[in-house]
């Protein structure tokens, strides 16, 4: 249960709010690069943290990320044509550059310095791996470029989707922190995708459906480690890390593909997942790709604006036949829009007021904790946590240890990433 | 067969159903009781910690130490209670620990809630170290536990959990 003045606060990330500012610290996702495919491609429309952006990619190849609307009238840019080095709105002919600066105000005359006064407000935008990353926050704290490793990893290595979720950021994210859930929702998926399938921690998770659970407080996060039984005094350990404010990984299954999460507030009732796949020491195999592209693992089946083939509107496909025969659990195909479908069902924004957390939510209880309390220290001139490397180089860890060894102490640097070596997997 | 892409969207489809209008449709009553919630300190320093929380106003949560050697289970008033008798109706037991100290009274409290089907959580409030003996302490008996906890997860987490 939260107050709900805590609840605004954690789930409220417009400009001005705590936690619009906390995000604000942080270079997060705002476009898959693919949306951007070439020099001088139709610019893109990106809202996010509750700003209406335009993103364009300019003849030499520059990235710019600005305000959508054009200074003279207020006319969206989207409707713009990207040519010869700038966005020119189609309706008076104003020119902007990748920074916002207005290039040419053709009714002026030619020696005006008019639109030298004339900026749309714009932010950083840069490609990293399949995305582009955007920093919305004061320039003068703008930390280091992100250096996760699924953006770190040479070509090829790595694949990364996105999909809309039509409910507010914070129940996207504690979704992918609430480890319990995997053993019903996605109970169906563990022998049938085939990029869960086959591992020998499978035959764990269902030999063992009631994990115990150890929360640990780190310095960018939370390490949630689940533990079940394994082989006599052995534990089997998955470790999914949280780094504050809204990433998230999902412990490693044989030797599939590691991927993750990254809950991207768009407005306070509308977020994107950013969902990616990645091997440290390999190149992801065709069928592994095709798998991702079908919508398998994390992933999921998109029209062209990334929003779920099944979605509210259709009722998510819901098959109570496959649900019956225990194909799947929930009726609904798919982990994406099994995590999707039930979250959405929440409504927009879910009233914490209402609702009735066990013991076993410790995980979620604590990072909102740690969000609320790192907002608040914002305001008192205390920078957060989880924008620098360090905190970036994790790994989410599947491991056998000893019963009576602390889960941090077995896995040690496997949770640490490093170039060419391998996750730690079972 | 391919599949079906669209369905009619009737008055009850989800599209209509988790809209932040409808949401004004839920029924709105209060909650049922409390979490019934039973929390031990294992050690000096965890005593201090829970009766900070036993200060604040709960539900129905009540607080207890077992810091002396017999481990007897006391109330924060110092009355020594049976703990088969607290545990009638609790469905939560928390038990904290910054030392390690008392793991036998945490082995007897664990093994009474699981034989009730009880929930048991522990906070292991060392702050800075992810390995303890506390750790070592509460990990058996514990469902859940929160490594290393800060003082205030105590009432982080009986709030959460309405305590």
């Amino acid at each position: 249960m939260l107050r709900t003045e805590i609840n605004e606060l954690l789930t409220q990330t417009g400009p001005g709010t705590p936690m619009g500012e906390l995000f604000r610290r942080y270079w997060q996702p705002v476009l898959l690069a693919e949306e951007l495919p070439e020099n001088d491609c139709p610019p893109v429309r990106a809202k996010i943290l509750s700003e209406r952006l335009i993103a364009f990619r300019d003849s030499e190849g520059r990235y710019g990320l600005m305000d959508e609307f054009c200074a003279h009238r207020g006319v969206s840019l989207w409707f713009a044509r990207n040519e010869q080095g700038g966005l020119r709105c189609p309706y008076h002919g104003w020119k902007y550059d990748v920074t916002g600066q207005a290039i040419e105000v053709p009714s002026e005359p030619e020696t005006s310095n008019f639109c030298a006064n004339v900026k749309l407000k714009s932010y950083p935008m840069v490609k990293l791996g399949d995305v582009l990353w955007a920093y919305l926050g004061d320039p003068e704290k703008q930390p280091p470029l992100p250096e996760w490793e699924f953006v770190t990893v040479p070509e090829g290595h790595a694949f990364t989707s996105k999909r809309l979720q039509e409910c507010n950021w914070l129940q996207a994210l504690e979704g992918g922190i609430d480890s319990s859930h995997v053993s019903f929702l996605h109970s169906g998926n563990l022998d049938s995708d085939p990029l869960f399938k086959g591992s020998k921690g499978n035959q764990y998770n269902k030999g063992d459906l009631k994990p115990f659970f150890e929360v640990v407080d780190y310095e960018g996060g939370l390490l949630i480690g689940a533990r079940r039984n394994a082989e006599e005094n052995h534990y089997y350990w998955r470790v999914t890390p949280w780094v504050l404010p809204n990433f998230t990984m999902v412990p490693p299954r044989g030797d599939h593909p590691v991927h993750g999460h990254f809950w991207v507030p768009i407005d306070d009732e509308h977020c994107w997942a950013y969902s990616f796949d990645y091997h440290p020491t390999r190149h992801l195999t065709d069928v592994e790709v095709a798998a991702m592209r079908a919508g398998m693992g994390v992933h999921s089946e998109n029209d062209a604006a990334y929003r779920p083939v099944a979605n509210k509107d259709n009722d998510y496909l819901m098959d109570r036949e496959a649900q019956r025969r225990g194909e799947t659990f929930s009726g609904i195909r798919g982990i994406a829009l099994q995590d999707s479908s039930i979250q959405e069902s929440m409504g927009p924004i879910v009233d914490r007021t209402k609702e009735r957390l066990v013991a076993t939510d410790a995980g979620i209880i604590k990072a909102r904790q740690k969000l609320r309390k790192s907002a608040l220290a914002l305001q008192e001139g205390v920078e957060p946590v989880g924008n620098r490397p360090q905190d970036q180089k994790v790994r989410s860890v599947a491991i056998v240890l000893p019963a009576d060894q602390a889960f941090v102490e077995g896995i040690g640097e496997a949770m640490i990433a490093k170039p060419g070596v391998p996750q730690t997997t079972v | 067969m391919p599949r079906q892409l669209s369905v009619p969207a009737g008055v009850s489809a989800c599209a209509v159903a988790t809209t932040a209008k409808e949401a004004a449709f839920r029924i709105d009553y209060p909650l049922a009781a409390a979490r019934n919630t039973r929390v031990v300190a294992l050690d000096a320093d965890a005593e201090s910690i829970v009766r900070a929380a036993a200060a604040e106003e709960w539900g129905q949560a009540r607080f207890y130490s077992t810091t002396d050697p017999g481990h007897e289970l006391v109330t924060m008033d110092g009355d020594a209670v049976d703990l088969a008798g607290e545990l009638e109706d609790s469905n939560t037991v928390v038990m904290v620990s910054t030392n390690g100290q008392n793991a036998e009274a945490a082995a007897t409290i664990g093994a009474a809630c699981k034989v009730r089907g009880i929930m048991t959580a522990g906070l292991v409030v060392t702050p800075g170290q992810l390995t303890s003996e506390a750790l070592v302490a509460l990990r058996p008996h514990a469902r859940i536990l929160l490594v290393p906890a800060e003082p205030d997860d105590l009432t982080e987490l009986l709030r959460a959990t309405r305590a």
